[in-house]
């Protein structure tokens, strides 16, 4: 092994991401949802009126909508209550909409962030950084050269009150209404935090913008909002990161991305999940993709103890094109059923859906996904193609895919594979001179080469490194 | 004596916005010639080919593909003089091959469950109802009818056997698969499926020494071949014209099949055009000089 | 929704149709169970998606369907030697302590609600017996059926080391005066140790028939259960064809084939449970769908926690020749043995414009060429027929369709 390996090797998951800090906060609601809870976070953010009409109004949808329980082989959701979580913690840092230096955040928070290596990869690959602790963004920064070309890349909270025109257009309108599903309600009443990001007509943002969520207080519920308005001919790759310390009970993730792909413009939204494993991580992400647009969906899910995540394409223009690329790992106890939803609304779209989950020591993975092609949208084609690696006869391997296909000039085509870790190959490398966690390591890494080769370098870097720490784990 | 001729033939892909592919190719091959089409990739050579037949992926925008046929062109039946030119760009695929016009095929399909020995059947008793269709007019409507309608399974041949019925069929497929050094093996397979790419283009060749076509277009049927295969194909090619007396349309990269193939006439194409004709020395010459040549020639410059 | 057919159903009816059959106790104690399940039982499961549902049977009518005065009926059966090929009454007269045993040992009867109204109102069925170490060339079963509704049920007992195939053909005599007509069938298979069975099923019912089937085959050690499923008549059907590998190193094999045209609704799955080690399943289904007909397609393969040495494949292709047709299809893996080879497929697509083009260019016109691609499609369903009458019947069907086509 090389000798950059054996250094991560030393490191330990819990040093780097599971590290706990004192809970310090300005301001933090009860447990539970009511009218008066909502009242309460509004009126903390001194929101317009229309924003605590919308929240009231997805706060009856959601006590209007059951829990979804009867999806085939769903992750047992039975623990979730509501009523247990603290949905809005603001932490004590005097800058609304965050400060633009690391230097003044309070220690603790630039020391979490350290930590998990922001503030360095902002240094060298980042075209801006917008970093939330709890329910609130504390940092957010972008480099002149974008604003200057009039693209926004700001707090979420900070939108709705700098740009309410286009927040009241935009969010949670046309793309994902709270009445999509209870957990959409639920994250449309107390939503808090999350990025805006406008790229103007023909702007092409070079590098990445990144945000960074973590949730450090036990109990409580991150919902934070992301809306991407991508104008024709734009182009802008957005990378999420996420992760929180373990505690015993259980915490709720329930983001809401909302992506505006116009005519021939291009966006890539990138997320590496890496939640502790008493989160439950159920979110909804989609995006209407107009004409030649094209909308990529990259999504490594590694962490949480229950994730409900299908990032939905709407390809509403002629020639608007998908991918998505989906990597789960699902360890002990861990239940990731994740997939991916495309409609192909108009002819010509085209989309190509890549899947490779493993699960080790009891885990469970799932793809679970839907192709729709209306009537209509001819000559689209769809191509989706999931492999699942196990390691072990404890642990669940399902695909559930779904094809609705209403045209007949298309090329619809799926397949999938199960494979277990031959123990002929681990052998082979053995006898090469790995030691058995190393050979394993190797066979998951090229399990999961075709896809990561796709990937931004370090994109794919960090990937695999989460992986490697995955296994070691609980291989060693 | 049958002439393919082409007119100031422009294509495009066909869809919004496609590139224009050809820009005005003239070319005549008259049956009983052979003639090599070479140019550099993406000089339209392939494109060319798949016009005359009527590929749906590509628009014509301009010009004229004719078919000018004999009075004697299908042995006994007699053609009459106001039959005897038809613009090919007018009619489907099918109705070209039974005018006498065969593509051989670059990559050609692979069909599952279709046998070799049923297709070729049904494709020439097919052709020879729809040259009979053609020269009547609108008298044969009627059969037409009766025939869309498939008494039994075309899997197992039809219970009416069309002109040619199963035993003569066969026989002549055997002679000819003989003649190609075909294991007979093949007839039974499914059409293309399987095959190798040498397999394939053997196979190519075969259909059109059945289809017994007036002019033979044929797409590359000498790349990915070894050279006993390339003999075999070689062989066939020039039954085709010494015994058919068919035409040959012979699209190639490489020389090395026209040291077996011996071609009248050698055309280069560029960017959509033919720039250049002349015997069997052009090909020799194009070997030595490259296309750098050419272009130099053409346009003046390299 | 019409759920409510047991409304006009009483005991009194499900006693005389037992009665009339002269059938023991306990039979017409299981048929009075069912009838009372129906209150609680749900029907089979269909796929819902946002915004769609598969296929709604809620929509069904069973009260005007469903006439259980009026289930008439013609029988052909046909035995080979070695081979009993019992009506129900005959079995239950011959073998009653067999019957008893494995009748409902597979399939339970009230497993949903559809199960349960055939086990309340069955009024025919078959009994195929082979004894312990028969070899047997096929046994054939035609059922006919001229009234409104029939439930018809078959078992298939196959005793150690036997081996047999089996053809079951359901028809309509004729339209009749009946706006609409139900047929309901299930068929049990009990696979013994070492045995073999190929059950072959031609589904032709007229298309004012709505049809329910589930047919599942449990195999014992060695066993090996294949099943030919073919659909081209009714107006709508749900059926199910399945397999519990329950005995170590068991086989199975599902082949499936289907041809919807005008507004037929065919809703085929496919289904295996592998409970044992070194099971194989091979699960094939090809369809065509025309005019405005809707298939839907669920295909499982359920590889449990004991299920060492697994190799389960499942392929699913449906070819669309119109526009207005729809198809749908989910094809699920369910592992939790890690030592297993699996995979599945499916595609769903129009005949490839590049085949049709090069046929095209040899001289078949359009219309024949599709006609063509269409029958070669069906041929790796075909070569998997082991018996040459299903193999020509359904390449029969086949042909019939194509010869309507008119596009």
């Amino acid at each position: 092994m090389s000798s950059e390996q054996d250094h991560l090797k030393e490191t330990d998951t819990e040093a780097r991401f599971g590290f706990k800090k004192e809970q310090q906060s300005a301001f933090q609601t009860e447990k539970g949802l009511t009218e008066e809870t909502i009242r309460l976070i509004s009126e903390d953010k001194d929101e317009p009126d229309w924003m605590l009409d919308r929240r009231l109004r997805a706060l009856r949808q959601f006590h209007e909508m059951p829990m979804p329980t009867d999806w085939p082989g769903q992750p047992d959701l039975s623990e979730v209550d509501i009523d247990e979580i603290v949905p809005y913690i603001r932490p004590d840092i005097d800058a609304r909409g965050g400060v633009d230096d690391w230097e003044d955040l309070p220690e603790e928070i630039q020391d979490t962030f350290d930590k998990l290596g922001i503030p360095e990869a902002e240094k060298n690959a980042l075209s801006g950084v917008g970093a939330q602790y709890e329910s609130e963004i504390v940092y957010q920064n972008m480099q002149e050269q974008w604003e200057e070309k009039g693209v926004i890349f700001c707090d979420m909270d900070k939108a709705v009150q700098e740009y309410p025109d286009l927040v009241e257009e935009y969010f949670m309108t046309k793309c994902v209404p709270p009445s999509d599903n209870k957990f959409a309600a639920l994250h449309g009443a107390v939503w808090s935090g999350g990025s805006f990001v406008y790229v103007p007509e023909g702007v092409t943002v070079e590098m990445p913008v990144q945000a960074y969520f973590r949730m450090n207080s036990e109990g409580m519920g991150q919902f934070e909002h992301t809306l991407i308005v991508a104008e024709e001919n734009s182009e802008v790759h957005y990378i999420e990161g996420c992760s929180a310390p373990k505690y015993s009970a259980f915490n709720l993730h329930s983001g809401c991305v909302e992506v505006f792909v116009k005519d021939g413009a291009h966006v890539q939204y990138s997320t590496v999940q890496n939640w502790s494993k008493n989160t439950y991580n159920l979110n909804t992400k989609r995006a209407i993709v107009e004409r030649d647009a094209t909308m990529e969906w990259v999504s490594g899910s590694m962490g949480s103890k229950a994730t409900m995540l299908y990032p939905c394409t709407i390809l509403k223009g002629p020639g608007a094109t998908d991918n998505h690329i989906t990597i789960a790992f699902a360890g002990e106890g861990q239940d990731i059923d994740t997939g991916a939803k495309v409609y192909h609304n108009a002819p010509n779209t085209k989309s190509t859906i890549e899947s490779k989950s493993i699960s080790k020591d009891g885990g469970r993975t799932n793809y679970r996904g839907l192709v729709h092609i209306a009537d209509g949208a001819e000559d689209s084609s769809t191509s989706v193609e999931c492999d699942a690696l196990m390691f072990d006869n404890e642990s669940t391997s399902d695909t559930m895919p779904y094809m609705e296909i209403e045209e007949s000039k298309v090329d619809v085509a799926h397949e999938a594979t199960v494979g277990k870790i031959g123990d002929e190959d681990v052998f082979y490398l053995q006898s090469r001179g790995l030691d058995d966690d190393d050979a394993k390591q190797m066979i998951v890494a090229g399990f999961i080469e075709p896809i990561t080769e796709e990937l931004p370098i370090e994109y794919a870097v960090e990937l695999n490194r989460l992986i490697e720490l995955e296994m070691e784990g609980s291989l060693g | 004596m049958a002439q393919l001729e082409i007119k100031n033939l422009h294509a495009k892909v066909n869809e919004d916005g496609g590139e224009e592919i050809l820009n005005g190719v003239d070319l005549v091959v008259n049956s009983g010639e052979i003639h090599a089409l070479m140019g550099p990739n993406g000089s339209g050579k392939s494109t060319t080919a798949k016009v005359i037949a009527g590929h749906p992926a590509y628009e014509v925008t301009d010009g004229q593909v004719l078919i000018h046929l004999d009075d004697e062109e299908f042995g006994d039946e007699e053609v009459p003089e106001e039959l005897q030119t038809w613009e090919l760009l007018d009619l489907e695929p099918n109705e070209r091959a039974a005018l006498g016009v065969f593509l051989g095929f670059q990559y050609p399909a692979e069909i599952e469950g279709v046998t070799m020995v049923n297709f070729l059947r049904t494709a020439l008793n097919a052709k020879l109802e729809e040259r009979e269709e053609l020269f009547e007019g609108d008298e044969s409507e009627d059969d037409e009818d009766d025939e869309a309608g498939y008494e039994t399974s075309p899997m197992e041949g039809a219970a009416d056997e069309g002109e040619i019925g199963v035993a003569e069929f066969q026989q002549l497929l055997k002679e000819k698969m003989e003649q190609l050094d075909m294991d007979e093996a093949f007839a039974q397979r499914y059409l293309n499926a399987g095959f190798s790419g040498g397999e394939k283009k053997q196979n190519e060749v075969l259909q059109a020494a059945i289809l017994e076509p007036s002019v033979a277009v044929l797409d590359e049927i000498d790349s990915g071949l070894d050279i006993d295969r390339l003999q075999d194909v070689a062989t066939g090619i020039n039954a085709l014209r010494d015994e058919q007396g068919a035409g040959i349309l012979q699209i190639t990269h490489y020389q090395r099949i026209l040291d077996y193939v011996e071609p009248d006439h050698v055309h280069i194409m560029l960017d959509g055009e033919v720039v250049m004709s002349g015997d069997a020395d052009l090909s020799v010459k194009l070997e030595e000089k490259g296309y750098d040549w050419v272009r130099e020639e053409v346009y003046g410059t390299a | 929704m019409s759920k409510q057919v047991h409304r006009t159903l009483s005991e009194s009816q499900v006693t005389a149709i037992s009665e009339e059959l002269n059938e023991p106790d306990w039979l017409r104690e299981l048929r009075l169970d069912a009838l009372q399940s129906l209150d609680e039982l749900e029907f089979p499961d269909v796929i819902q998606t946002p915004g769609r549902t598969w296929t709604d049977l809620s929509k069904l009518d069973f009260e005007a369907l469903v006439d259980p005065e009026g289930a008439l009926e013609q029988k052909e059966r046909v035995a080979p030697e070695g081979v009993e090929v019992l009506s129900f009454a005959e079995a239950l007269e011959a073998h009653e302590s067999l019957v008893r045993e494995h009748f409902g040992s597979v399939v339970d009867p009230q497993e949903n609600y559809l199960t349960a109204l055939q086990t309340a109102l069955f009024t025919t069925g078959t009994v195929i017996y082979v004894p312990e170490g028969v070899e047997a060339q096929a046994a054939t079963i035609r059922t006919t059926m001229a009234g409104q509704s029939l439930f018809n049920y078959t078992l298939i007992i196959a005793e150690q080391s036997s081996s047999v195939t089996i053809l079951e053909r359901q028809e309509t005599a004729d339209e009749g005066d009946f706006d609409e007509r139900y047929y309901s069938g299930i068929v049990e298979l009990v696979a013994g140790e070492n045995s073999y069975v190929q059950y072959g099923s031609l589904q032709d019912l007229t298309e004012n028939t709505y049809n329910y089937g589930l047919k599942r085959a449990d195999t014992d050690t060695y066993a090996t259960a294949n099943w030919i499923d073919c659909n081209v008549g009714s107006r709508l059907t749900k059926t199910s064809v399945e397999t519990v590998l329950s005995g170590e190193a068991s086989e199975s094999q599902i082949v499936g084939a289907f041809y919807g045209h005008d507004d037929q609704h065919f809703d085929v799955d496919a289904r295996v449970w592998h409970e044992n080690e070194h099971t194989t399943a091979d699960l094939v289904t090809r369809g065509v769908i025309d005019d405005e007909a809707r298939s839907v397609y669920e295909g499982v393969q359920d590889v449990g926690r004991d299920a060492w040495n697994t190799s389960s494949y499942q392929r699913e292709n449906t070819l669309m020749l119109s526009d207005e047709s729809e198809a749908d299809a989910s094809p699920k893996l369910i592992i939790n043995n890690h030592d297993t080879e699996a995979s599945h497929s499916a595609t769903v697509g129009q005949v490839d414009a590049e085949d049709l083009f090069y046929m095209k260019s040899r001289g078949v016109d359009e219309h024949l060429a599709k006609n063509m691609l269409v029958s070669g499609f069906f041929v790796p369903v075909l070569e998997e027929i082991e018996v040459e009458e299903l193999r020509e019947d359904l390449n029969g069907r086949i042909q019939d369709r194509l010869a309507q086509r008119t596009a």
